[in-house]
């Protein structure tokens, strides 16, 4: 009978009840569209940065990823067949990097030339959908190139251009060629768009004369949060002369983004709960005022201080849960029409590159069990502790002072 | 040995700066069975009289005994169980749980005492029967008249048949021909139940159905009929 009163008297002034209910529900349900939406954003910055470029880890000569010099490399008979083995591993890409000159006509750009296999590299990294012209590479392409919008503007050129290609090879010739521009992507991010240029790797193995040579193997993994675990894990496998990176290594400003996250994340979060929970707390002191004399007349009747104290403590768990069950089905099914629709806002901000990612012009969320289980463990949390204070009184009540009230 | 005993009790209030006797040295033997009314104006201490012997407050000085037990330094917890199984209590403005039904109230105490479902409903509604609240057990007290609440109350107050049942001004909500009919109920109660009743109470009515009657004044006993 406990539970029927306690249930009972969350209804007993129907309007306050849900007014305190409702503030409970859109408190939590925005909130897990607010950290969806975050956690979509944050996705976007990792993704722009490890999943058009970088990859979540890069296997590369030891200190290659230091200055990138043209003469660390390794032989792509090296053996890490143990990565195909391994099902967290989406798809690896084995790179040849360097620097040189691209030439169209009388016009000129210094460039980041990537040799790439391009069927591998479409596991790894996603340029191939942030095409705004032409093709990507395909897999028996041998001149083929397809650049960042800006280095194609600043050559003026578009697909079917054909460019030159100069740079020093590793026997200290000069090696150029000719290349025909198949395509043109556009990433947001600046340092991408203006300077990165895509080639067959065997054709910059000529090149720069190092035939079957790579520079690095990206990989891609299907937990990009846990790169440093699994870095950690394929360490010990590789030969001494090679070294893994994660992307939190790559690219240490991402790794303080998303810690700042989690942070940034428990802010609002109780921000928003305490504000809540005054809320809550300022109900259930009215409804135990309001009832003083009624305690008094459960307490003559034989009630014991720790019933009244589980009386008031079930009401507060009742809202909490019946909040926390409507919060999270309101709050998912906001994150899941986000998640599926979004906002498209191209039309009125441009990307921003930041910590060598980019953030996009859209909103769209991502579900995440965390952004789900935080709020509503706090909502019930907060619930039980406002209902606390007002328990506590009521159980504290003397009986004979409670029956006078009025 | 007596039921109900007060060994010169006193209980002192303070209001301000002020000490308030409102009994004083009061002394009282009170057997199982009777029918009894503390009758006195308002301010003659009837009701702090019933507060101690319900257990719902402390004597100052003096002791109260119920049942053969002292129970004048019981513990928080003591008291609560001592009013749970030894006293039942009707309020004046019957103070029934407005949430509750007229059954679920009447069985409260019950619940409280940890019995069955199905046992305290079956004795909730003998005594409803034997009340006249046929067909009133599913109503909420806002749906019942004050001499139906009244009722519930005592049911509420005499389902767990406890040593003592205490009646602070029963009658003072109800109209005379109600006043009449509820103390007529609880003389019959008293007669056929031995039911032990102490009142409080100004009304002649309710007076004058009294087999005792302690008259008080100023917290003194002022005269006993």
């Amino acid at each position: 009978m406990l539970y029927r009163l306690a249930l009972r008297n969350i209804w007993r002034n129907r309007r306050r009840t849900l007014l305190t209910l409702s503030a409970m529900i859109v408190s939590s349900a925005l909130l897990i569209l607010c950290l969806g939406v975050f956690s979509g954003m944050l996705r976007d910055l990792l993704a722009t940065a490890t999943e058009q470029y970088y990859g979540h880890l890069v296997i590369s000569a030891r200190g290659y990823q230091d200055d990138r010099d043209l003469f660390r490399y390794f032989s792509d008979r090296e053996s890490l067949s143990f990565l195909s083995h391994t099902d967290v591993i989406l798809g690896t890409s084995p790179r040849l990097r360097n620097f040189g000159l691209l030439s169209h006509r009388q016009d000129s750009a210094p460039a980041e030339v990537l040799g790439i296999l391009p069927e591998r590299e479409k596991k790894v990294t996603g340029l191939q959908d942030a095409l705004v012209a032409g093709t990507y590479l395909s897999a028996n392409d041998h001149d083929g190139v397809v650049l960042g919008s800006g280095l194609a503007r600043r050559l003026g050129v578009a697909p079917g251009a054909q460019l030159v290609f100069v740079t020093q090879a590793a026997d200290g010739s000069i090696g150029n060629d000719l290349l025909t521009v198949r395509g043109v992507f556009r990433t947001g991010d600046a340092g991408h768009d203006n300077s990165l240029a895509l080639v067959p790797l065997i054709w910059l193995q000529n090149i720069l004369t190092l035939p079957g040579q790579l520079h690095e193997i990206a990989v891609r993994t299907n937990q990009p949060l846990n790169a440093a675990v699994l870095a950690e894990r394929f360490r010990k496998r590789l030969p001494d002369s090679l070294e893994i990176l994660d992307w939190g290594q790559m690219l240490p400003e991402m790794r303080e983004v998303v810690a700042s996250y989690d942070v940034s994340r428990m802010i609002i979060v109780t921000i928003l709960y305490i504000a809540t929970g005054l809320g809550i707390l300022n109900t259930f002191f009215m409804s135990v005022m309001e009832r003083t004399r009624e305690f008094g007349v459960l307490k003559a009747l034989g009630m014991k201080p720790g019933q009244i104290r589980w009386m008031v403590f079930l009401e507060t768990l009742f809202m909490g849960c019946l909040a926390l069950v409507c919060g999270v089905v309101v709050g998912v099914a906001l994150s899941l029409y986000m998640a599926r629709f979004g906002i498209d806002l191209s039309g009125t901000l441009t990307p921003i590159t930041y910590a060598g990612g980019t953030i996009l012009p859209r909103l769209y969320a991502v579900i995440e069990p965390a952004n789900i289980i935080i709020p509503a463990a706090c909502l019930l949390f907060v619930s039980l502790l406002a209902g606390f204070f007002p328990a506590r009184r009521a159980a504290r009540m003397q009986p004979i002072d409670a029956i006078r009230e009025d | 040995m007596a039921l109900i005993e007060l060994k010169a009790v006193s209980k002192i209030y303070r209001v301000g700066n002020q000490q308030v006797a409102a009994v004083q040295d009061f002394s009282l033997e009170v057997e199982t069975g009777e029918f009894c009314v503390l009758a006195g104006p308002s301010g003659s201490g009837k009701t702090t009289l019933l507060n101690l012997i319900g257990c719902l407050d402390r004597p100052t000085s003096g002791e109260v005994w119920l049942a053969g037990q002292d129970v004048t330094r019981a513990g928080e917890k003591a008291l609560a169980d001592i009013r749970l199984n030894k006293i039942g209590f009707i309020f004046q403005a019957y103070n029934l749980i407005p949430v509750l039904t007229a059954a679920e109230n009447a069985e409260f105490t019950l619940m409280l005492m940890g019995m069955a479902k199905k046992n305290r409903r079956q004795r909730v509604l003998e005594l409803f029967s034997e009340l006249g609240l046929d067909g009133l057990e599913n109503r909420k007290p806002a749906d019942l008249s004050g001499g139906q609440q009244q009722r519930v109350a005592i049911v509420r107050a005499m389902v767990a048949e406890p040593a003592v049942i205490l009646a602070d001004e029963p009658t003072a909500s109800l109209d005379s021909q109600a006043s009449e009919e509820l103390m007529i109920l609880m003389q019959k109660l008293n007669r056929e139940r031995n039911a032990t009743f102490i009142f409080s109470s100004h009304d002649p009515l309710v007076i004058s159905h009294a087999r005792r009657v302690i008259k008080l004044l100023d917290g003194h006993l002022e005269q006993e009929l």
